[in-house]
């Protein structure tokens, strides 16, 4: 545990005597179960004409890649001030820089936040007072446009962690998004970049960015394609397609296999890449060149993290980094 | 925050003069760390560094604490004994799997893994030095020429009996360390044992140099210093006189920052004893350009009858015999002796003397039908004339049948002089006998306090053969444990040499404060002496360069590797080249070449014609005279040696006298 944890441990203790202790730390909300987004399909429209099909990538793998960025959260419940949790989160963020084939952090380190996570009105003034000094955030707040706020039937303890943990993970992902931002106004190298990255209109814009997913709850296909998604082989790539989420920035996509996967699950060595939109004659051509970047970064394994199918080597680095400094 | 400097470890452009909170201009060199499975401990710690970091064992690193301890900020000194390197990696199957089993492709990777340079240090000093703490987390640095001094307590010594060993290098230190003269030489500990592989540099060079040191750096006010040298092989320590050849310009900067001069030693004596036809002298060392300080060692019965046990076996010496050479050497060696039962009185000077004295001794037994004179049983009396009467032809060139005598300078001494004693071509007893002796009467004047010098330094070569761990308890053995073990307090030090310490006797090696050590061989570092260092020191000593030593004396808490430079004399083999060995050569030749060392005008003609009718022992035992008397006239001297001889006259025919004349033969009476 951190040092910033048993801090915040400390101050409650001082603050909220008489609250329900939790047994110890005990383990992060984020590796508790919990409802996941439900797998889904959303076709997506091609920009390289025809329907989605499996094309080669030409050419050899091509190491281009001048840094990594990822991020990190850990919540913890560390009270319950009669039903509600009093939430610590702390999010973390870093680019990691390719010197010299080995990763060193980039500029002034890496982003940290550390604070509680209350529902102010749920919590007594004196309590709020205290936390508010320390800039605790308030979960009954909107989190973005489509947020209703904390439900009447939202105020059970689990829906409140959850909320709380939500926030945890905003604040990462502004982090994130704040690294993402600094680096394609300073640097000119690619970035490979944990996630997607319409997020932020700077980074979905921006020559430099290149988002990588490794999670397909939700896949850009239709039905019809699916077969091609299955039997893509390694180093094989989908037609291109533009993806626009509510009111995220646009992108251009696609799905890449970096590894043979014969006998595995579908997705098994399955990343989508994300890019700034461009015109659709200079699609196919770089699409191919990503594709190159990314297939380049499939050595040295990831293990022995279950995803190391997907899991790309710099990205495992900022990982370890982050869990060395949380 | 590891790295270095751009210039390895010195401050790149715009860098701190001070790095915060420890005065120390350059950056960290590495972190401590701790975990619960590798913790620190108050003689041990861990830390990392970067990937060039200029960390290897041996070196000496200083650790900065961060929270006081009783006002004072802990700073600990350790010296690095063990490292390690990993990556990220948990299998190295996934490697192979990474590279698709082609290490080619893996050195193609884009990113290499991240790797540390783990490594493990020893406490050499910790400052405060109570209360005895576990080493603190806290930052790493390269130890400077300061933090040596301190690390390895040389600043409680240094101004007053500091001798240089060798210069640590590490990381752009160069840092001087010095020995404590008073545990080298005396009274607080003493004795050196050198141990290394033969034929690479270190054992012979390493006791030069470190003999040069110690005669520039000795204290004036401890005393004189002298050094007794036994050549045990080959030409190693003939020519100590003469200056080295290839020194470099290297050798000559380590001479410079360790303050000795790289000269040869300028005072040497040579001493070596006769071939066995005894006419030149046994040492490789004859040319006739080296032969000004080179004496015969010559000793005659009264010399070696003290020494009688060394040359005789375990099995010769049962108590009766004992009884016998005690009598003998007390009652009737250099003493006038009678006895009634003798036809006369003796003085037994020589071993052609005691030799008569036993052929009476016998006869008068035999004569008087007795089988023991005083107490002395027959068979016994036989056995010992016949073990010392060989004892001559046994030491053959060294011990002679007459009384001539030719020692060393017993009583004069000079300070800062090597006296060298070459014994590399004797037998194995007349090397036991030389050993015996000259360490002995090296005890008698150190006690006595009449040598001529206060301090004498006794190098032997081959301890695993002169003072084995196993084997028969001899008198050399243990005439060497006396020495390591009560020769300091009469400032008698043993330099011991030797290829397997694990050999030489533990008292000896025990006794040895300082102990230095070349590059080792694999199954000697394998035996359990070696166990308290680290695999990692163990392989470092395994692979030693030239010219340099692990170092091990009481100040220092932890073995010290340093550099030391080429001894500053001519080495043995290139002495050999340069000055070679005179040809065996006749009588005459060898007188002549002896003599010209007193009167370089000689010629082999002038002592063709002075010995020519003289035989060869009266001409040997003149020139022996001669040697020792060193007359200023030596031609005169040398000649008065020899008997008046009248030399033999050519036989003149004379002419006969008047014939007698002829008997007729028909007159009987001649009439």
């Amino acid at each position: 545990m951190d040092a910033s944890l048993r801090s915040a441990q400390r101050l409650l203790d001082r603050w909220a005597p008489t609250a329900r202790s939790t047994d110890g730390f005990g383990p992060t909300l984020e590796t508790l179960p919990r409802p996941g987004e439900s797998p889904r399909l959303v076709p997506a429209r091609t920009v390289e004409g025809g329907p989605v099909r499996a094309r080669r990538v030409p050419g050899a793998p091509e190491v281009a890649f001048g840094a990594f960025l990822d991020g990190t959260q850990q919540t913890h419940v560390l009270r319950h001030e009669c039903t509600v949790p009093i939430v610590f989160g702390t999010a973390a963020a870093v680019v990691r820089v390719r010197r010299n084939r080995r990763l060193v952090t980039w500029g002034r380190g890496p982003l940290r936040d550390g604070r509680f996570y209350v529902p102010r009105a749920l919590v007594s003034d004196a309590f709020w007072t205290q936390v508010a000094g320390l800039g605790a955030m308030d979960t009954g707040a909107h989190l973005g446009p489509d947020d209703q706020g904390i439900a009447p039937d939202g105020v059970h303890p689990t829906s409140l962690a959850e909320r709380a943990l939500h926030f945890v993970q905003a604040k990462r992902e502004q982090l994130e998004r704040t690294l993402a931002e600094d680096w394609c106004r300073t640097e000119r190298s690619p970035l490979y970049i944990d996630g997607g990255i319409s997020g932020s209109e700077t980074v979905a814009r921006a020559p430099c960015s290149v988002g990588v997913v490794k999670a397909h709850r939700t896949l850009y296909v239709g039905p019809d394609d699916l077969p091609v998604l299955a039997t893509l082989g390694a180093g094989e790539r989908t037609t291109a397609f533009r993806l626009a989420v509510g009111r995220r920035t646009p992108v251009l996509s696609w799905y890449l296999r970096c590894r043979h996967a014969p006998g595995r699950e579908p997705t098994w060595g399955l990343v989508r890449v994300e890019v700034a939109e461009l015109d659709a004659a200079a699609v196919t051509a770089r699409a191919d060149e990503v594709s190159r970047w990314v297939l380049a970064e499939t050595a040295p394994l990831a293990l022995p993290d279950p995803r190391w199918h997907a899991l790309a080597y710099g990205i495992r680095d900022c990982e370890e980094f982050l869990r060395a400094i949380m | 925050m590891s790295g270095t400097g751009p210039d390895g470890n010195g401050r790149a452009p715009g860098e701190p003069a001070a790095w915060p909170g420890t005065g120390d201009a350059r950056p960290p060199l590495g972190r401590v760390v701790a975990t619960e499975r590798r913790p620190n401990t108050p003689h041990e710690f861990h830390f990392w560094t970067a990937l060039d970091a200029s960390v290897g064992i041996g070196t000496i690193v200083r650790v900065e604490g961060r929270h006081a301890i009783n006002g004072q900020i802990p700073t600990v000194y350790g010296v690095v004994v063990e490292g390690f390197g990993y990556t990220d990696l948990q299998s190295p199957l996934y490697d192979v799997l990474s590279a698709d089993g082609s290490p080619a492709q893996a050195s193609r990777a884009a990113t290499e893994r991240t790797e540390i340079r783990l490594y493990t240090a020893a406490v050499l000093r910790q400052i405060p030095e109570e209360p005895l703490q576990p080493v603190p987390i806290g930052d790493v640095f390269l130890a400077t020429d300061e933090d040596v001094a301190c690390a390895l307590r040389m600043d409680a010594y240094l101004a007053r009996s500091g001798i240089p060993i060798g210069l640590y290098h590490a990381g752009g230190t160069d840092a001087p360390v010095y020995l404590d003269a008073d545990f080298l030489l005396g009274p607080e500990a003493a004795h050196l044992t050198v141990t290394g592989v033969s034929g690479l540099a270190t054992k012979t060079s390493a006791v030069e140099w470190l003999l040069a040191s110690i005669f520039t750096h000795f204290p004036a006010e401890k005393g004189s210093i002298a050094a007794v040298c036994f050549n045990v092989k080959g030409p190693d320590l003939c020519f100590l006189d003469q200056p080295s050849v290839d020194l470099s310009d290297a050798d000559r900067a380590l001479y410079a920052q360790l303050a000795v001069a790289p000269d040869p030693f300028a005072n040497v004596r040579y001493f070596a004893p006769y071939t066995p036809r005894g006419y030149a002298l046994n040492t490789l060392r004859s040319h006739e350009a080296l032969a000004h300080n080179v004496a015969p060692l010559v000793w005659g019965l009264r010399e070696v009858m003290q020494f009688a046990d060394v040359l005789l076996t375990r099995e010769d010496l049962d108590a009766k015999a004992d009884a016998l050479v005690d009598f003998i050497r007390e009652m009737v060696v250099g003493r006038q002796f009678t006895d009634g039962m003798l036809p006369r009185a003796y003085e037994v000077q020589s071993f052609a003397d005691l030799d008569e004295w036993f052929r009476d001794v016998l006869r008068a037994l035999e004569k008087h039908n007795q089988e023991s004179w005083r107490t002395h049983h027959v068979a016994t009396i036989r056995k010992i004339r016949n073990r010392l009467s060989n004892i001559a032809q046994r030491c053959a060139g060294l011990v002679t049948n007459d009384a001539r005598v030719s020692d060393l300078p017993w009583g004069s001494f000079v300070d800062r002089t090597v006296y060298v004693i070459d014994v590399a071509n004797l037998e194995e007893d007349a090397q036991d006998l030389i050993f015996a002796r000259v360490v002995s009467k090296l005890r008698e004047h150190l006690e006595r306090r009449d040598l001529g010098v206060n301090h004498v330094v006794v190098f032997v070569d081959e301890l695993n053969k002169y003072a084995p761990g196993d084997g028969p308890d001899t008198y050399v053995r243990k005439m060497l444990l006396d020495l390591a073990e009560r020769g300091r307090y009469l400032g008698l030090v043993l330099f011991g040499a030797q290829q397997f310490r694990s050999q030489v006797h533990r008292r000896v090696v025990g006794n040895a404060g300082t102990a230095l050590f070349g590059r080792m061989d694999a199954d000697e570092l394998a035996t359990p002496g070696y166990a308290v260092l680290s695999p990692a020191v163990r392989t470092r000593l395994a692979t030693l360069e030239k010219g340099q030593l692990m170092v091990r004396h009481p100040h220092f808490t932890q073995p010290i590797f340093v550099r030391f430079p080429r001894p500053p004399v001519l080495s043995g083999r290139i002495g050999a080249e340069r000055f070679p060995q005179a040809a065996e050569t006749s009588l005459e030749g060898a007188v002549t070449r002896s003599l010209r060392v007193l009167d370089p005008g000689i010629t082999l003609e002038w002592v063709k014609g002075v010995t020519a009718l003289y035989e060869p022992a009266e001409i040997l035992r003149a020139r022996a005279n001669t040697e020792r008397e060193r007359p200023t006239d030596v031609r005169a001297y040398f000649k008065a040696q020899f008997r008046a001889v009248v030399p033999p006259k050519p036989v003149v025919s004379q002419p006969l006298g008047v014939p007698i004349r002829a008997a007729p033969t028909d007159d009987p009476y001649g009439f």
